[in-house]
């Protein structure tokens, strides 16, 4: 179990929106795997980072604290980060954690490169 | 010795003349030198009896002429004069004599001294034989009230000792056999994981034979329950094995309920009992209906199984049909909707079989001979828990090696072990959650990642709760209390990225605890159950 069980896929969804296809879990062992992976959209142009977890399996308090490594990157970087497809246990995460106010959250891709167009 | 219907003996008495003295001439056979029983007996038919029973005094056997084969054989002995001996009524004996030593004829002074004689013997042969019949009686009767003395300690030995101790429940029982052996009986049954069987059962008739159908019926209700577990099966099962051994006309009607002492479920079936009554702590009464033969009439049979859930509060009754069908002295019936009505009017618990044992007596008077055998049980799922360690049943637990990642293994077992127990997916969620923190916690904090010290994780089960205790071995060191974390204070580089754990399992559970013994860490996650029942 203690290897990273976690896979992004980087897309192009707008000029400067890069979509991460996150599968798998979000925990202390996707660090490279997610920061991999931010670098790679950054290095496409991408002013918006939106994180796609319809394929999310699990996240714990590291996950949490990866995104806020993230989230910190990102803004000093000027850039957003968006994201959607989040379960209601993980939205309910978002809420307690307050990620929510720095992280948009989108129901639907659709809606998410609609706002960050 | 032959016993006339009143159950009394005739043994002819005769006096014989001793053997150094002449014989009679005409005396077909040699008589015995004294008194003697003739060791034969007049058959309770012999005309002779009642010529007997109306003769007025001695009687000259030669003298009579009656087709008596009795007759005939005293006369053959040499019974030459017959005294019957009449008290009330009743020919209780007679008195029977030889030839005179004179070989004369007995004279009417001889006959009046014998009539003088069965006058006051007669009265005295009829006491001797009531006391001998009451002391044979009393004899036999000892001996039967041993056996059935016995028969009682044994029967006895087949009910339950004591009722179960489950926290949060209460079991009451009252067996009250109508003789000294009972039809009736109940039982209880524990499985290893906590649940509780629960039987009554009404043998058809009472006395001995009942209580022999009795002690087979338990015996291979309990065969089968061990085996089986679903109640319609084990009476389906019972019943098979029974049907060829009953007595003809003997029957068994059985209601048998398995309960789940966490969640008040009950799952039962019915083999034609008296239906359970079912108090609802919010009020009204319930009967819990299944379908279902009684054991032993007929093979092969299906019993409907239902369920029903025991809300806290709520009292089940299983009683025995001695109590609906006991009679008061104008012969009417208690019967099924005054029964119903004494529990609606009750608040239900133990004390029910109190309160309707009182009204029992009260309907059937002072005088009343029981009629049939009478059990009451009540089972109570108590509105209160303590708050007390008895109260959690340990649905299972385990131990984890201390290595990154292995909180998911710590999820998915617990998951599995708390599948019976009543969680909405809402829950689900927020309890793996937690375990995952808690667990990570354990292996991180508690026990550094070594292999060597494992993380121990167990489930326990409340009525109305579902606990997850998690132990590692750095009970030496305090928990750290990190700062509340706060996102702002993050993403301005102020406090760690990390560091949400805590915060997350407070968040995620009702109720957390941590504990330390010096050697351990104990942290406790509470997750209240929302009457749900999957």
């Amino acid at each position: 179990m203690s290897k990273p069980n976690l896979t992004i896929h980087v897309r192009q969804a707008a000029p400067a929106t890069a979509i991460l296809d996150i599968r798998g879990e979000v925990t202390g062992f996707g660090e490279n795997a997610l920061m991999d992976a931010y670098t790679q959209a950054s290095n496409q142009g991408a002013r918006t980072i939106c994180l796609n977890f319809t394929d999310l399996e699990y996240m714990n308090s590291s996950g949490i604290g990866l995104l806020v490594t993230l989230l910190i990157r990102v803004q000093r970087q000027k850039q957003r980060l968006t994201a959607f497809g989040l379960s209601e246990h993980y939205q309910q995460i978002f809420e307690l954690t307050r990620l929510n106010e720095a992280i948009s959250i989108y129901a639907q891709e659709t809606d998410a490169i609609r706002a960050g167009a | 010795m032959t016993t006339t219907n009143s159950g009394r003996s005739f043994w002819p008495l005769r006096r014989k003349p001793k053997e150094t003295e002449a014989q009679p001439a005409p005396a077909p056979t040699p008589l015995p030198a004294h008194e003697v029983l003739l060791g034969w007996d007049i058959a309770p038919n012999d005309p002779l009896l009642n010529y007997f029973l109306h003769a007025s005094g001695a009687v000259e056997v030669n003298r009579l002429h009656l087709d008596s084969p009795a007759l005939r054989r005293l006369k053959e002995e040499g019974v030459a004069m017959i005294v019957p001996l009449v008290s009330q009524g009743e020919l209780v004996g007679i008195i029977n004599l030889g030839q005179r030593r004179s070989d004369q004829e007995y004279s009417s002074d001889d006959r009046r001294l014998l009539d003088d004689l069965a006058v006051q013997a007669a009265p005295a042969v009829r006491v001797a034989q009531l006391v001998r019949q009451q002391e044979l009686a009393a004899v036999e009767r000892e001996r039967i009230e041993t056996e059935l003395r016995v028969a009682r300690t044994i029967q006895q030995t087949l009910l339950p000792k004591e009722v179960p101790a489950i926290e949060g429940w209460e079991i009451a029982a009252h067996w009250q056999p109508a003789r000294e052996v009972s039809g009736d009986f109940y039982d209880f049954l524990t499985f290893e994981d906590g649940r509780l069987g629960v039987i009554i059962a009404d043998v058809t008739d009472k006395g001995v034979p009942a209580a022999l159908v009795m002690a087979t019926t338990r015996t291979l209700l309990r065969a089968a329950a061990e085996r089986l577990k679903a109640p319609g099966d084990v009476l389906a099962r019972a019943n098979d094995v029974l049907c060829p051994d009953i007595p003809p006309k003997m029957f068994v009607t059985c209601f048998y309920g398995i309960f789940d002492p966490a969640t008040g479920l009950v799952r039962y079936a019915n083999a034609g009992h008296d239906m359970p009554y079912l108090r609802r702590s919010a009020g009204g009464v319930e009967e819990l209906r299944a379908r279902g033969m009684p054991l032993g009439l007929l093979p092969g049979m299906p019993y409907e199984e239902k369920e029903v859930v025991l809300q806290p509060g709520d009292t089940l009754l299983l009683y025995s049909d001695g109590l609906v069908e006991a009679h008061n002295s104008q012969r009417e019936m208690l019967g099924f909707q005054q029964v119903r009505g004494l529990i609606d009017g009750h608040a239900g618990g133990a004390d029910l079989i109190l309160h309707l044992l009182d009204r029992l007596a009260a309907f059937t008077g002072a005088d009343w001979e029981q009629e049939d055998d009478v059990t009451l049980l009540t089972v109570q799922r108590l509105a209160q828990v303590a708050a007390s360690p008895l109260a959690w049943r340990t649905l299972g637990e385990f131990d984890l090696p201390s290595a990154p990642g292995n909180e998911r293994l710590a999820i998915e077992q617990v998951m599995q072990m708390i599948g019976a127990v009543g969680l909405t997916p809402k829950q689900i969620d927020r309890l793996k959650t937690a375990i995952g923190e808690a667990t990570m916690n354990a292996i991180e904090h508690g026990n550094g990642f070594q292999a060597d010290l494992p993380a121990h994780i167990a489930v326990l089960s409340a009525p109305d709760a579902l606990r997850i205790r998690i132990v590692d071995h750095g009970g030496d060191r305090a928990i750290p209390t990190p700062d509340t974390p706060d996102l702002e204070a993050k993403l301005a580089g102020l406090q760690s990225p990390r560091g949400w754990g805590l915060f997350l399992i407070k968040n995620m559970v009702d109720e957390m605890t941590v504990a330390a013994d010096g050697e351990h860490h104990i942290v406790e996650l509470t997750i209240k159950l929302e009457g749900v029942v999957s």
